[in-house]
């Protein structure tokens, strides 16, 4: 299992969670050029680690 | 404004959330917050085009770590303290539509996961004492959004219910030197009629004593503590039982069955509470497929649960619609 932990435009975090083989399909949208989420939410990687 | 107000006839903390009162109450589908974010869609709290599963700061929450200071003022029979704990939302798929029982039992394997992880961030913080893992499923309990999710609350105290619970479950160690939990578990498995599922880490039962007609306990049949204390194969066994008894109740009366799901842990006090035992409770509001279990004057005003049912018939209708659970895909962690 891995984590990355973001910080949301209002100060909260978010975490994604992935798993083995699924992992590249949470970042399927940017990875596919997709246009970027237009946050109220402006996402920054704040860390990633295995767990 | 939020903060704790403390009731002297109960002796029990009361949280006042004023704000809950503007959150985000039924959006229609194409509108959902807990979707991810779409190319060119609106910004929903995900911001990104997909996910697995997803954890974040409830937007509405009823505790925070940096709480405001109390808006009234403490007195000796009213002690207020600032609403401090964390609340999370725990999203368990980016599909709109599914719920945990239609969801693949790996992907509940992925959700225990991320519970037993949350356990452990959460616990650490030295302002939380509980760490209070849920889902309230369906409009009948009151969820106001649709999308499949449950919620972390993580106290600043030990609720009153596991209090109560911690308090039964010393006083029977002491007197009997077992484990409460571990002599219900073992009781209602050589009584079996109450028996709904089970595999060989976990028992599904509804209790001798349940207060709801469809109410399920699972315990692990392990004396253990909390998800952390289990092993690999001890949580792939849990999320088979749980897709077992989710999928049963969902075959019952042929509905998406509404519900409330808690898990029973330990404190994360720092205190010693080898005696406890970790155990899931299903609470579901119906009766029949169109009747509500509602609390009344009884359940609500003195505490007394009135059951119309039998736990033995109820136990019986769940263990025909449990079916086995197949592994399909990838569930290593």
């Amino acid at each position: 299992m891995n984590r990355r932990r973001i910080t949301l435009a209002d100060g909260r975090y978010l975490i994604f969670y992935t798993f083995g083989e699924e992992e590249p399909e949470t970042a399927s949208g940017a990875k596919a050029g997709a246009e970027p989420a237009e946050p109220d939410a402006v996402s920054e990687a704040e860390e990633e680690r295995g767990v | 404004m939020s903060e704790l107000r403390w009731n002297p006839l109960m002796g029990e903390w009361v949280a006042t959330a004023t704000h809950r009162q503007e959150r985000t109450f039924m959006p229609p589908a194409d509108f959902c917050p807990l979707c991810p974010t779409k190319p060119g869609g609106f910004p929903t709290e995900v911001p990104e085009s997909d996910y697995d599963l997803v954890v974040f700061e409830n937007r509405f929450p009823s505790l925070r770590p940096d709480p405001p200071e109390p808006a009234v003022e403490a007195t000796e029979l009213y002690p207020v303290r600032p609403g401090q704990g964390v609340c999370e939302v725990v999203l368990y798929s980016p599909r709109h539509n599914s719920t945990l029982a239609e969801e693949p039992v790996e992907q509940i394997h992925k959700l225990i996961q991320v519970w037993t992880d949350r356990f452990t961030e959460l616990g650490a913080l030295p302002f939380v004492d509980y760490v209070f893992e849920f889902e309230n499923k369906g409009e009948a309990i009151g969820v106001t959004l649709h999308h499949p999710h449950g919620q972390i609350y993580a106290y600043p105290f030990i609720p009153p219910r596991i209090e109560r619970e911690l308090e039964q479950s010393r006083s029977h160690h002491a007197v009997t030197g077992r484990c409460l939990l571990c002599d219900i578990a073992g009781e209602e498995r050589r009584d079996r009629r109450r028996v709904v599922a089970e595999n060989g880490s976990f028992v599904a039962y509804v209790p001798f004593f349940a207060r709801y007609p469809y109410e399920v306990h699972i315990s692990s049949l392990r004396h253990l503590q909390a998800l952390t204390d289990m092993s690999a194969s001890e949580q792939r066994e849990l999320a088979e039982l749980l897709k077992m008894v989710l999928v049963a109740y969902d075959k019952l009366f042929n509905l998406s069955f509404p519900y409330m799901m808690v898990l029973h842990q330990r404190p994360t006090d720092g205190g010693a509470y080898a005696y406890y035992h970790f155990h899931i409770e299903f609470y579901p509001p119906l009766r029949t497929a169109t009747k509500l279990k509602y609390l009344a004057g009884s359940e609500t005003g003195a505490g007394m649960f009135i059951n119309d049912t039998l736990a033995e018939e109820k136990a019986a209708e769940l263990r025909s619609h449990v079916a086995p659970v197949v592994w399909k895909g990838s569930n290593d962690g």
